[in-house]
């Protein structure tokens, strides 16, 4: 079942090609992974997922709905984003996890979403101030499930992590794939990160899709002389 | 005229002993002496011709003048701010229109050109002022929280839900020189149109009623025109998909 599908998408921010003519196809129930060096565009092409930002010109599909016709409150309830600086608001954590539930007048028991994202109950109460960047990555994520999204969009949700906090934000995020159905769209320059994590890849280099496929396709037999370099680490 | 020039000559023993004691106010204060001298003068001048205007559609176009030119300083101030010249004659116009209005409609002032121009005034550049001040906080906080902003949006807030607090925040900015102004009168200073009702003979009963209507519509036409600001201006800072145009 394909869960995006994009055609010819260019993206053009004060005059300059952000994304060219980007057509691929993403999968539902996988973690597909958009990887590429720094500046290549590829935080843009998950932006256009959500509808943070809408392309300059190309066709996009959520579900076969063509995306502009799905009213945006009702696609950022099926399509959750976690961006790569983990922002908690309000006074306490909980309050994090109330805000998606009042907003669409759900009911929601926070202890069992905090759960979900393996923090212990007396979190919720704490200040946002006084917790690690790590567990504040982790509330994010358990904001975005309140809603019981069909997918996860994550920017770099792991950039501002050390590294064991890291590997516990990816099994996690591996769990919700696996446990919950979510389909994982994950946005990343670290290509040991997409190793791990991922089922397919897109790489994407100035704006530009180079190549497509599935992540042991694209580790070990790489078809472009980009990909090559990207795996040398000769693009960064 | 004479008494203008004895007045004139305190300002220039003020003067003469800045000169004696070096204290390097010399030229600002005979500059400033010169300069209201010939402004005041000049307003006078104005004020006068604009009394002799007896037509209600004179004064009309002359308070839209004022409006409009109060609206262009107000985007002077928040030139960051997008549309800030049309929020601002819409805000300025509607609070102005409204409260001079209801003031007409319930005779509380007639259209003769002594109470329509001074008093318009006095509301156009009070409520210049809050609605800069609303512009230019509600752009910088935007400015400053666009992230977090989106973090609500991602989470389905609406543009509206999304802003709200920044909203609230610019509102109590832009209220806090009126409501200070309500707080202090008649405590710290007498305000200028009852001292020169005092100082014109009026009783000071008579005068402090006056200055509470002036208070009054003052502060009606900055909470309308802020009110209206709080519902429109954060609308041009998201794309119809309610995303940001920042």
């Amino acid at each position: 079942m394909i869960l995006y599908k994009l055609s010819s998408v260019t993206k053009i921010k004060s005059g300059k090609k952000i994304l060219d003519n980007i057509s691929c196809e993403i999968d539902k129930g996988k973690i597909f992974v958009i990887m590429g060096p720094s500046g290549s565009g590829k935080t843009t092409l998950l932006r256009l997922l959500n509808r943070l930002e809408d392309p300059s010109e190309g066709e996009m599909f959520f579900n076969g709905e063509d995306i502009k016709k799905i009213d945006v409150r009702e696609l950022r309830k099926k399509v959750a984003m976690v961006f790569q600086i983990p922002l908690l608001f309000g006074e306490k954590a909980v309050d994090n996890i109330l805000y998606p539930a009042k907003l669409y007048k759900i009911e929601v028991n926070p202890e069992e979403v905090i759960e979900l994202v393996g923090l212990k109950r007396d979190i919720l109460n704490q200040k946002i101030d006084s917790v690690s960047v790590g567990q504040a990555q982790r509330i994010a994520i358990a904001r975005s499930l309140v809603l019981n999204p069909d997918v996860l969009l994550l920017d770099e949700p792991t950039s501002a992590l050390d590294f064991s906090s890291k590997i516990e934000i990816e099994n996690l995020i591996k769990d919700l794939n696996k446990n919950l159905g979510i389909s994982i769209i994950f946005v990343t320059h670290d290509l040991e990160q997409a190793k791990r994590m991922g089922d397919r890849a897109v790489l994407i280099v100035e704006g530009k899709k180079i190549e497509e496929g599935s992540i042991p396709e694209m580790f070990e037999n790489p078809r472009s002389s980009e990909l090559k370099k990207f795996l040398k680490g000769e693009l960064k | 005229m004479i008494k203008v020039f004895i007045a004139g000559g305190l300002v220039a023993i003020a003067i003469i002993l800045a000169f004696i004691q070096k204290i390097g106010i010399v030229k600002d204060l005979s500059f400033g002496a010169v300069r209201s001298f010939i402004q005041l003068i000049a307003v006078g001048y104005i004020i006068q011709f604009v009394f002799d205007l007896k037509g209600v559609l004179y004064q009309s176009l002359l308070l839209f003048i004022m409006v409009l030119i109060a609206s262009y300083t107000s985007r002077g101030r928040a030139k960051k701010s997008p549309h800030a010249f049309l929020l601002s004659l819409i805000s300025i116009f509607t609070g102005t229109f409204i409260t001079l209005g209801v003031m007409l409609l319930m005779r509380i002032i007639t259209t003769e050109p002594k109470f329509l121009i001074p008093l318009g005034g006095m509301i156009i550049g009070n409520t210049m002022n809050a609605v800069s001040i609303f512009l230019e906080r509600f752009y910088n906080e935007f400015k400053e929280r666009k992230n977090l902003i989106e973090v609500f949006l991602s989470l389905g807030a609406s543009p509206r839900e999304a802003s709200k607090e920044l909203v609230k925040k610019s509102v109590k900015t832009a209220m806090i020189p009126i409501t200070n102004i309500m707080k202090i009168v008649g405590i710290i200073q007498l305000p200028g149109a009852m001292t020169g009702m005092i100082l014109a003979g009026a009783s000071p009963l008579e005068a402090a009623k006056i200055q509470i209507i002036v208070i009054y519509m003052l502060s009606a036409s900055v909470a309308i025109a802020i009110s209206l600001l709080a519902l429109i201006s954060y609308r041009f800072y998201f794309t119809p998909s309610a995303a940001l145009r920042l």
